[in-house]
């Protein structure tokens, strides 16, 4: 998978690491941003109010 | 190694090198193999310094090679799943109370922009909207938070929230607040922390409201002879002195998610137990339990001792020198 997308960079060795560099922390940033406070309330350590049943 | 291979060795590397710069680095590894067999043969001991590793490779292309990538694919999925569940914590642990930071920063400085401009004040708070400061001494002279109107779970993320439908700061009955123990800032991280005595301290828009936490469970028995005559205790003892109904509510209870009732005007009690007038003014915090688990809930049950108007001038270090925690 990420021999796939390393061979499939364009550009001489120093474009391709910085292009890497990219896409690492463009995914990084789409998880915190985006996923992890999408995925939050349903995980089950947060909830800090009582609530009548 | 002996001189008869001497000749031998001078030749191989000439036509090598002559050859690489030709192609363009790297890229044609599979086509390289191909091309160095021929080579070989006639240099059988010297191979290392012309040839380069890539060899083997060539042969993992021919055969078996999806099986390979089926495994390898897996295994890079499995890493890269275990590193965003340890991006997940980052999250939870750092980039939460960085995020909250900001919105906890906003909400003070437009709460202490609402407060100096005299204009009249809301006499409810808006949902969402600081309405009040917390502080708790102990934590720190530094330790402060805005309380937002409602426990959304937006709401929460600015800060502690008041449950809507509590007593406000000072009146009889329950203050009821919530706040997150681990990331989104954390303001109730250290609530386990709370001794009896220890005091909580509501700051609005013209009063100080300074509570402090109800003697604990073990503590109840015996509090006028031991730790109540503590000065920080002064109208601080068991409520169930004052009324049977208050007979839960000690400075720390944890309890399931459900019961509502701990933010109830007499805690754990049906709603008319006691007429307003005859009820205790309480500020009960929420937060979860065990950390990092929403399985139980922490609440601090703490007791109004004493309310201060603001004087002009003088700010909440004021205040800490008057009660004593200075």
């Amino acid at each position: 998978m990420y021999g796939w997308i390393w061979r499939h960079l364009p550009g001489p060795l120093a474009v391709r690491v910085l292009t890497a560099a990219v896409l690492v922390l463009g995914v990084v940033a789409l998880l915190m941003f985006v996923v992890f406070p999408w995925a939050e309330p349903m995980l089950p350590f947060n909830d800090v109010a009582v609530e009548p049943e | 190694m002996s001189r008869y291979e001497e000749p031998e060795t001078r030749e191989i590397p000439i036509p090598d090198f002559s050859r690489r710069p030709a192609g363009p680095p790297r890229r044609p590894r599979q086509q390289q193999p191909p091309q160095r067999p021929p080579r070989r043969p006639d240099s059988n001991h010297r191979q290392p310094p012309p040839t380069r590793p890539p060899a083997p490779p060539a042969k993992s292309e021919g055969g078996g090679s999806a099986g390979r990538t089926i495994v390898r694919t897996f295994g890079e999925v499995l890493i890269t799943l275990g590193v965003v569940v340890l991006l997940f914590v980052v999250y939870e642990l750092y980039v939460t109370n960085w995020m909250s930071g900001k919105l906890q920063d906003q909400a003070s400085a437009d709460l202490d922009a609402e407060w100096a401009n005299e204009r009249e004040l809301h006499a409810e708070p808006l949902d969402g909207k600081a309405f009040a400061r917390i502080y708790i001494p102990s934590f720190g002279a530094d330790w402060n938070f805005t309380v937002q109107q409602g426990v959304d779970s937006e709401t929460l993320e600015i800060g502690p929230g008041h449950y809507k439908t509590t007593a406000m700061p000072g009146e009889p009955g329950n203050m009821g607040v919530a706040g997150h123990r681990v990331g989104k800032g954390a303001p109730f991280n250290d609530l386990d922390l709370l001794n009896s005595c220890d005091a909580i301290v509501i700051e609005t828009a013209d009063s100080f409201y300074v509570y402090r936490v109800l003697p604990m469970a073990d503590e109840a028995a015996g509090w006028a002879e031991g730790k109540g005559r503590d000065p920080k205790c002064a109208n601080v003892a068991p409520l169930r002195d004052r009324d049977g109904a208050y007979a839960e509510t000690v400075g720390r209870v944890i309890v399931t998610p459900g019961r509502g009732d701990a933010v109830a005007p007499v805690p754990y009690q049906p709603a008319d137990v006691l007429p307003k007038a005859s009820q205790a003014a309480l500020l009960t915090l929420t937060t979860c339990h065990p950390r990092f688990s929403d399985r139980e809930r922490m609440i601090i049950h703490s007791v109004l001792t004493n309310q201060l108007k603001k004087q002009p001038g003088a700010g909440y270090d004021d205040l800490l020198a008057e009660i004593g925690e200075a």
